[in-house]
C-alpha cells in the first residue's frame, strides 16, 4: 500500500452552543485504501465529514485534505456523497451530470463523455435524458454514485455507499470503490454494514460520543477484541477437554460452540487433544475472534468483553 | 469571480429561463394584458362615442342581451324640455312616477327613470327596474338627455368637451417630465409611472428572487445542497444563482417594456392612443435623461438588496411553504411609501418622504415617489444610494454566512438566538 496521506486529522474538535460534537479527534486516512468511519447515530461522524471537506469550520485542531489545507484545488479532486442526498428532481441525468461535473473543473464536453460512460457501467445509459423524477429510488441511488466519481477524484468520501441498492448493484459499486482504491485514490467510507466494512476497509475509526473509540486496521481491532476461547462445529462432549474451562453456545443456528480456555491454555492445546480423541469430532476451528458487529455493539454499550486494542 | 460562480450563473439561467412560468410571465402575461386593455379600451371608445340617447340605449341594450327596448323618465327638475326625435320612441316621458311604475310594471319600458327636483344641486337621479340591472350603463341613456338639455345652446367642440371632459386631461399630460415635476404631475403620468416602478420592481422581486428561493429550498429539501457546498464556496453559489436570477428579472422587465412600447406604437397607428387612456399617458411620458440612471441604481440595488434577504430567507427556511411566509416580513416594509401616498403628494420634502428615502429598505420607493412629485437635492440622492449600497454589501455578507451553514439545516427553523452562531459559522 501506497502510505501517502489523503487526510490528516489532528486534535480537531467542535460543539454546538453546550453539545460537544467531536473532542480531540486525531487519524489519518492514506491514499490507496479504503478507510472506514463508523460509530452510532449522533457520535460525530458527520460532524468530522463536514469539517474535512471545510463545510464547518473546527473550533480547534487542524485539517490537512491531499497534502495541505483544503483549498479550492483540493476541492475539485473531492467526492463526496452525503447520507442524506438528493438530486435535482426535475433535471434530466445527463444535464445535472454535466453540470455537477462542470462544477469539479470538468469541461462540459469531459463531463459529458464521463458522464455516459459511467452510466453505462452502471447500466443506465438509457435512462440520461430522462428526469430524475422518472427513475426508480435504486436507480437514482447510483446516479448519485455516478455524480460522485466522475471527475476521477483522488480522494472519495462516501456515506452509507450501498443504502437502497440490490445486490447486484451493491457489487458494482463495490467493485467500483475497491478499483479505485486499488488505483491509489483514497477512499473514507461511512456505513453501518459491518461485513462491508470487514470484507473492503483496510482501516477503521470509530466514533462515539464524539471521541476515538477505535482505530487501526480491521484485523487489529478484531484480535484487539480476540476472547480466551476458539469457536468449534462438530459434535462431543466439549467440556470434558482439559483445556476448557466452560462452553456457551450461541443462538445463531449454526451449531457453534464457544469453548472458553482455562488460564496458561492455549488453543493449540484443544486443537491436540481434540485430534488424539476419537470421541470428538469437528468441522470447523477458528479463534473466537468477535466480529465488527459484535466489537461495534460491546463498544456502543460500553460492555468490553475482552482485551482492548492498543490504539483504542 | 471564480469558475464556480459562472457555472452556478450559466446553469441557473439556462434552467430558469425555460421555466414555463417564467416564460408565461415574461411573454405571455403582457401580451393578454396589453389585448385586453386594448378590448376594454376599444368599447370604452366605442361608449362614449355613443353620446346619443337612442345609441347608448342600444349599447345599454346589448348589454342586457337586446331585452331593452323603451325606457320612461319623469323630469321634477324641469331640465328636459323636449326629448330629440330620433330618442323619442325610447325615452317615453311621464308626467307621474305612479304613470311610470305601472308602465314598468306592463312591460312597456324596462326601465324608468326619476330627476329629481333638486338634480341640479344633488344629481339625484332614481332608476327603477324589474329587477337588479347595471347601474352604471343603466344610468346612462338619461345622462345623455340631460346633458344634451344642458348642453342645448353650446356649440361644436365645446359641446363635446362638455360631454367628453376627461379628454382634457390626456392632452395636459403630453409634456410630463419625470424628474423635473410640479406636485400637480402626481395626478397623470408620473404618478402612473411611481406606480409602473413599483409593480415592474415588486414583480421582478418576487418572481426572480421567488425562484431562486425555490432552487435553493429544492436544493435544501432534497439534500443536495450538501454536494454543493462541499466544491462550490457558499458565495460563488449564491453570488451565481443572484445574478442569474437578476439578468432574468432584468430581461423580464425589458420584455414588460418592449410589449408596452409595441402596443403604444399601435395605438398609435390604429388612432387609439388619443383615447385608450393608460397606453396614450405612457405613450406621452418623457423620463429625464439624467433621472433614468438614479432609476437604474435604485432597481439593481434594490434588486441586490432583496436578494440578499431571500437568500437568508432561503436558507433558514425548510419548505416551499414556509419561505414565501417569511418573506413578507421584507416585502411589507419595501412598499410601505406606497401606503404614505398623501404624504408624498402634499408635502414630497417633509420629513416623512425624506426619512423614507434614507432607510434603506424603503428608499426604492420612497425616492421615486419624490423624484416623481419634486426636484429632489442630488446630495440627498446619493446618500439615499450610498445607505442603500452600504447594505446591500451588509446583507449580502450576512446573506453568505448565514447560507453557508443555514442550508445544512433540516428539520427545525433556527431561533432568533441562534443567528449569531449561523453568522460565525
Amino acid at each position: 500500500m501506497n502510505h501517502r496521506t489523503a487526510v490528516t486529522v489532528e486534535h480537531i474538535s467542535k460543539s454546538y452552543g453546550s453539545f460537544q460534537a467531536v473532542s480531540d479527534l486525531s487519524f489519518e486516512v492514506f491514499t490507496g485504501e479504503i478507510f472506514a468511519l463508523l460509530g452510532p447515530n449522533g457520535a460525530g461522524k458527520s460532524t468530522t465529514i463536514r469539517m474535512i471537506l471545510d463545510i464547518l469550520k473546527p473550533d480547534t485542531g487542524k485539517i490537512a485534505v491531499l497534502g495541505a489545507p483544503l483549498n479550492d484545488q483540493a476541492k475539485d479532486r473531492i467526492g463526496y456523497l452525503p447520507e442524506e442526498r438528493g438530486l435535482y428532481r426535475g433535471v434530466p441525468v445527463l444535464e445535472m451530470m454535466v453540470y455537477l461535473g462542470s462544477l469539479k473543473g470538468m469541461s462540459a464536453s469531459a463531463a459529458r463523455r464521463g458522464s455516459m460512460a459511467l452510466l453505462e457501467r452502471l447500466e443506465l445509459a438509457e435512462h440520461a435524458r430522462k428526469k430524475v423524477s422518472e427513475l426508480s429510488k435504486g436507480m437514482q441511488q447510483k446516479v448519485q454514485f455516478a455524480v460522485t466519481v466522475l471527475h476521477d477524484p483522488d480522494l472519495i468520501i462516501i456515506d452509507e455507499p450501498f443504502s437502497g441498492l440490490d445486490p447486484v448493484n451493491t457489487l458494482v459499486v463495490k467493485d467500483l470503490l475497491l478499483d479505485f482504491a486499488k488505483r491509489g485514490k483514497g477512499v473514507i467510507m461511512s456505513t453501518h454494514q459491518m461485513h462491508q466494512i470487514e470484507e473492503m476497509a483496510d482501516r477503521l475509526l470509530m466514533i462515539d460520543k464524539g471521541r476515538q473509540a477505535l482505530y487501526g486496521t480491521v484485523e487489529e481491532v478484531r484480535q484487539g477484541f480476540a476472547l480466551p476461547a476458539v469457536r468449534v462445529e462438530g459434535k462431543g462432549d466439549w467440556a470434558s477437554i482439559k483445556a476448557v474451562d466452560h462452553i456457551e453456545m450461541p443462538e445463531n443456528g449454526r451449531g457453534e460452540v464457544v469453548l472458553y480456555l482455562k488460564p496458561a491454555a492455549t488453543p493449540d492445546m484443544v486443537l491436540g487433544e481434540i485430534a488424539s480423541r476419537s470421541d470428538l469430532f469437528i468441522r470447523s476451528f477458528e479463534l473466537a475472534v468477535p466480529s465488527l458487529s459484535e466489537i461495534f455493539v460491546a463498544v456502543v454499550q460500553n460492555r468490553p468483553n475482552g482485551k482492548r486494542n492498543g490504539n483504542a | 469571480m471564480s469558475r464556480d460562480f459562472w457555472v452556478v450563473f450559466r446553469y441557473e439561467l439556462r434552467r430558469n429561463a425555460r421555466r414555463i412560468g417564467y416564460l408565461f410571465a415574461s411573454f405571455a402575461l403582457p401580451l393578454l394584458l396589453i389585448v385586453g386593455l386594448f378590448a376594454y379600451q376599444s368599447i370604452l371608445a366605442r361608449d362614449l362615442a355613443a353620446q346619443d340617447p337612442q345609441e347608448m340605449a342600444e349599447a345599454v341594450s346589448e348589454t342586457f342581451g337586446g331585452d331593452l327596448t323603451a325606457a320612461g323618465f319623469v323630469d321634477f327638475s324641469g331640465l328636459i324640455q323636449a326629448v330629440p326625435d330620433d330618442a323619442a320612441a325610447f325615452m317615453r316621458r311621464y308626467d307621474t312616477v305612479e304613470a311610470g311604475e305601472t308602465a314598468l310594471t306592463a312591460g312597456e319600458i324596462q326601465v324608468f327613470y326619476i330627476v329629481q327636483a333638486d338634480y341640479m344641486e344633488t344629481g339625484r337621479i332614481e332608476i327603477v327596474q324589474p329587477t337588479f340591472g347595471l347601474g352604471q350603463l343603466m344610468e346612462q341613456p338619461i345622462v345623455s338627455l340631460l346633458m344634451d338639455a344642458m348642453t342645448e345652446h353650446v356649440e361644436g367642440d365645446r359641446r363635446f368637451r362638455l360631454l367628453d371632459p376627461s379628454n382634457t386631461t390626456f392632452t395636459n399630460l403630453q409634456l410630463t417630465t419625470l424628474g423635473e415635476g410640479s406636485s400637480d404631475d402626481l395626478e397623470g403620468g408620473a404618478f402612473l409611472v411611481v406606480y409602473v416602478f413599483a409593480i415592474t420592481l415588486t414583480l421582478s422581486l418576487f418572481m426572480t428572487n421567488g425562484y431562486m428561493m425555490q432552487t435553493v429550498i429544492e436544493e435544501k429539501e432534497t439534500r443536495l445542497v450538501e454536494i454543493l457546498i462541499a466544491t462550490v464556496r457558499p458565495g460563488d453559489l449564491l453570488g451565481g444563482k443572484i445574478l442569474a436570477m437578476g439578468l432574468l428579472g432584468l430581461f423580464q422587465v425589458v420584455a414588460w417594456v418592449a410589449t408596452l412600447f409595441a402596443a403604444v406604437a399601435l395605438a398609435g397607428g390604429s388612432g387609439l392612443a388619443d383615447t385608450v387612456g393608460v397606453i396614450g399617458t405612457l405613450a406621452n411620458i418623457q423620463i429625464s435623461p439624467s433621472i433614468l440612471p438614479v432609476l437604474l441604481a435604485y432597481f439593481v440595488l434594490a434588486y441586490l438588496l432583496f436578494a440578499g434577504f431571500y437568500a437568508i430567507i432561503s436558507a433558514i427556511s425548510n419548505s416551499m411553504r414556509e419561505g414565501p411566509q417569511y418573506a413578507v416580513i421584507f416585502t411589507i416594509p419595501a412598499m410601505l411609501p406606497l401606503y404614505f401616498i398623501q404624504a408624498f403628494t402634499t408635502d414630497p420634502n417633509g420629513a416623512l418622504p425624506t426619512i423614507l428615502s434614507l432607510v434603506p429598505i424603503t428608499a426604492p420607493m420612497a425616492m421615486i415617489q419624490r423624484l416623481a412629485v419634486t426636484s429632489v437635492p442630488p446630495l440627498e440622492i446619493l446618500i439615499s444610494l450610498a445607505l442603500l449600497a452600504a447594505t446591500v454589501v451588509a446583507v449580502m455578507w450576512l446573506a453568505g454566512r448565514i447560507f453557508r451553514v443555514g442550508v445544512l439545516l433540516a428539520g427545525n427553523m433556527p431561533r432568533l438566538r441562534d443567528i449569531p452562531r449561523l453568522v460565525r459559522g
